[in-house]
């Protein structure tokens, strides 16, 4: 290893679970001075737990990091900022409130002898730092909350350009740059002057462009490190996803024709670009993207919690003018949502499972206006039954069941409205296999019946599985759109990256 | 074999199952339960300091001077319970006495049918806050302190300093008459109780208090009229306090400026003590019912005992932190999650540390 010029930061075997979840198994990676090594993986491969691992956020539950040749196990972001290894998340982590260059110097506003901060004198150094790092258009005095998002990741970046003497660390910087001229030329300054970069992002044309090296993650482990200039997109498809070729599902539903159920034409705003598209009775539409391409703005405005801006939503021919879930549910033939986050915005904790279940028809199942632990038991048995849930858990608070049940709960609830079309956000997140089945089995009993589904999923098998057809969203956009036949992960991947090359194949 | 393990996992469930379910129950109503137990044993242990205390006609008088808070303490209560709070209510009840006197009792004494009417501008007031709280997303701490203040401010230049009247016939008859030997308001107050109860625990819109109290979000997306039923409890509340205002004008036989003064704290205390989360989702009105008696029963041996009004205050005040502070399973958990988390941390700190060197 002393053979190699310049400084490593070489980790091994590292191994990071939250509780039940292994975020990350087995992560090996390797980064030199002067280079830039991306990182590539599907959503859940372990990309963000490597990332703050390597940043100090969290702590590895097992393996080593090595820093040119000394122990690096950093415990705080500032450990490893001492290091000399920055980071610039996704997630930004500015101080909204405070002005740029305060922020750019924070932690060290460097206080005078009497316990003050001089304001000229933190300004100036923040001047300089920006035009350091070609920002100079910035005014140092702005409160960063009040900037666009896109300047707010610059100013991110800069202060970790500012801070990684050895290593710099850029999670998904161009998530919300429009344009990369200005961060590549920075990361290309980092480069020349000895800074070993690891390049997150899940934009392949980009990673060729600047990324020399790339390791890829896949299922929490790291499956290989391979040079750019001599794998294809092909070789790294496969490597992220695990496989070439994957069995063609055999579900034979009939879709009827003539009036969709639902139609979406032209629809933008809420960072959606021109979305048109229709689901007829008995179909099931898959929606595949990465992370933030517009799938939340999509769903949440048919759900009723974004108004439309701009474009139209017609449900059985009527344009839709409904307001919020509630109003939705009872528009035409309905309209139902299962949300994305279960502990944020599906279950009410404190309640029972069966009081989860019915709570979108309460009124109707109310005797003499009164409701009772009974009732509500025994009209929550069909929806619990269609989605396999043991009816035992009905009585339970739905806190003190797993996931998964809460899942069905929740998707039992969903069905339960009685609405045509369904909404689904990632069904299956966090679920067990015998949950994801049943959920799958609901589904598909539901397009049979006639219902419409829009579906959002993560995992890529599932719309392989579920989907009659399939769009793929890329930055707001319908990047493109499958028919059965032509779903497969890799071009599904392909599209998702942004990539239409292998559109022919 | 297979059947047999199926047989002990079925029994497995079966128990854990019943566990989790007592659990539940026991939550929701230890509380209660305990506070019911320390009202009687204050009423029992009041006789050694004093004979005259504890005596049945003892009883009667926590009972109906308890009328007062528990009627208050609902509305309280299902603000709370969606995780607001209601500080006007002494204003309200202040609304609600000196409206009784002057337009009810000082002109026509018999027109029961004006107090509807006072009890109508009370609404009136609470949706004012509501509008506020639900549309205008003024905290609800300010918006009613801001509508306690004009209130109070309006009825001082309405009354000029000095409320005339008298009680309406209406008020009397429901603070003083008495049916079959038990005082109407003890009567009253029971089925108060019972109604305040079921519409609590068993309604369809005390559900959706329920629900959006323990997370708005997922209730907005079930299906819940999230704006209506958020703005609610404050018309509710405000009827209460204006009720309570009306029964002390009947109890008292007058109204003053300064009624409803004493009532802020323990309409707190009262859903506190009864087991309710002050962060909202949790809590009965049954628990509620036990906070305000055993409040009111503490209230009545310190002015038995002749202690001097500033330490009732002081007692309340203590009672409702120590009642957060034990009730509060929030923060248990925390404290639980605190202790949990700094141990694993620490642990795998080690690991790392000693496979590094």
């Amino acid at each position: 290893m002393s053979g190699n010029p310049g400084f490593e930061l070489q980790a091994e075997g590292l191994r990071k679970s939250y509780g039940a979840t292994v975020a990350l198994e087995h992560a090996d990676i390797t980064l030199r001075a002067g280079e830039v090594h991306a990182l590539l993986g599907e959503n859940g491969a372990g990309k963000s737990t490597l990332v703050r691992i390597l940043s100090g956020v969290t702590m590895p539950d097992a393996g080593h990091m090595i820093l040119a040749g000394q122990t690096y196990s950093p415990r705080s972001i500032m450990e490893a900022r001492e290091s000399q290894v920055a980071t610039a998340f996704q997630e930004l982590s500015l101080v909204p409130n405070l002005s740029v260059a305060e922020n750019v110097l924070l932690p060290g506003l460097h206080a005078s002898r009497l316990g003050f901060v001089s304001r000229s004198a933190v300004l100036a150094r923040g001047k300089e730092i920006l035009s350091r790092h070609g920002l100079d258009r910035i005014d140092p005095a702005a409160e960063v909350g009040t900037l666009p998002l896109s300047e707010r990741q610059r100013i991110e970046i800069a202060r970790a350009l500012e801070n990684a003497g050895r290593v710099l660390i850029l999670d998904e910087p161009t998530a919300s740059l429009s344009e990369t001229d200005w961060l590549f030329e920075q990361i290309e300054k980092a480069r020349a002057r000895g800074v070993a970069i690891l390049y997150i992002s899940h934009r392949l044309a980009e990673v060729r462009q600047i990324c020399t090296v790339a390791t890829v993650l896949r299922n929490g482990r790291s499956i290989a490190t391979v040079s750019l200039s001599d794998a294809t997109n092909d070789d790294i498809f496969e490597m992220m996803v695990g496989r070439r070729v994957e069995e063609r599902p055999t579900r034979t539903a009939t879709i009827a024709s003539g009036e969709p159920r639902l139609r979406v034409s032209g629809l933008s705003g809420h960072g959606l670009k021109d979305i048109s598209f229709e689901i007829h009775p008995g179909e099931v539409l898959g929606v595949a993207a990465l992370e933030a391409q517009g799938q939340q703005a999509l769903f949440r405005t048919l759900a009723g919690l974004l108004p439309v801006v701009e474009g139209k939503v017609e449900i059985d021919g009527t344009r839709a003018t409904y307001k919020g879930p509630r109003q939705a549910m009872r528009f035409a033939s309905g309209i139902s949502y299962l949300p994305e986050e279960r502990k944020v915005e599906g279950i009410l904790p404190g309640l029972t499972a069966a009081t989860n279940i019915v709570l979108p028809f309460l009124p109707r199942i109310a005797r003499m206006a009164l409701l009772g632990g009974r009732n509500e038991k025994a009209a929550a048995h069909e929806p619990a039954d269609n989605v396999e849930m043991d009816r035992r858990y009905l009585a339970f608070n739905i806190e003190n069941l797993s996931g998964g049940n809460q899942q069905k709960a929740l998707m039992g609830r969903t069905l339960a409205t009685g609405a045509r079309t369904l909404l689904l956000f990632d069904p299956t997140r966090g679920v067990d296999v015998g949950t994801k089945q049943s959920i799958y089995a609901a589904i598909r009993r539901f397009a049979d019946s006639g219902g419409s589904v829009l579906f959002f999923s993560s995992e890529l098998p599932e719309i392989v599985q579920l989907s009659d057809r399939c769009l793929v969203l890329y930055g707001g956009r319908i990047f493109r759109t499958f028919s059965r036949d032509e779903i497969n992960e890799q071009q599904l991947v392909a599209a998702m990256i942004g990539h239409a090359g292998v559109e022919a194949a | 074999m297979t059947t047999a393990s199926e047989h002990q996992m079925e029994q497995a469930f079966n128990q854990t199952g019943d566990h989790r379910r007592s659990e539940r129950i026991s939550r929701e109503t230890i509380s209660a339960i305990a506070v019911a137990i320390l009202c009687v044993a204050m009423l029992l242990g009041a006789r050694f300091i004093s004979p005259s205390l504890g005596s049945w006609s003892q009883v009667e008088t926590v009972l109906v001077l308890g009328s007062f808070l528990i009627v208050l303490s609902f509305g309280q209560g299902l603000v709370i319970l969606t995780g607001g709070l209601d500080l006007s209510l002494p204003a309200v009840i202040t609304l609600g006495g000196i409206l009784a006197t002057n337009w009810v009792g000082a002109t026509d004494p018999g027109a029961w049918y004006l107090l509807g009417a006072v009890l109508l501008v009370c609404a009136g007031v609470g949706l004012v806050s509501a509008i506020g709280i639900v549309w205008l997303h003024i905290p609800p701490f300010i918006m009613t302190l801001a509508m306690s203040i004009i209130v109070s401010s309006a009825l001082l230049g309405y009354t000029r300093g000095t409320p005339r009247g008298a009680a309406p016939d209406l008020a009397l008859a429901l603070m003083k008459s008495k049916v079959l030997g038990m005082p109407m308001p003890i009567l009253f107050v029971i089925g108060f109780v019972i109604l305040g109860a079921l519409f609590q625990s068993r309604s369809v819109p005390g559900r959706y208090l329920y629900a959006i109290g323990t997370n708005i979000h997922a209730a907005r997306i079930a299906g819940v009229p999230v704006l209506l039923v958020q703005a609610m409890p404050y018309v509710i509340s405000a009827v209460c306090a204006g009720l309570v205002g009306i029964m002390l004008v009947g109890y008292s036989n007058g109204a003053t400026l300064r009624m409803g003064d004493d009532y802020l704290l323990p309409s707190i205390a009262a859903v506190v003590i009864g087991g309710s989360s002050i962060l909202g989702g949790r809590g009965n009105f049954l628990g509620t019912v036990g906070g305000a008696l055993l409040l009111t029963t503490l209230g009545t041996i310190i002015t038995a005992i002749g202690l001097q009004i500033g330490w009732r205050t002081i007692i309340e005040g203590a009672v409702v932190l120590i009642a957060l502070l034990l009730l509060r399973e929030e923060l248990f958990q925390k404290l639980g999650q605190y202790w949990r988390s700094s141990q694993p941390a620490s642990e795998s700190g080690s690991i790392t540390r000693r496979k590094g060197t």
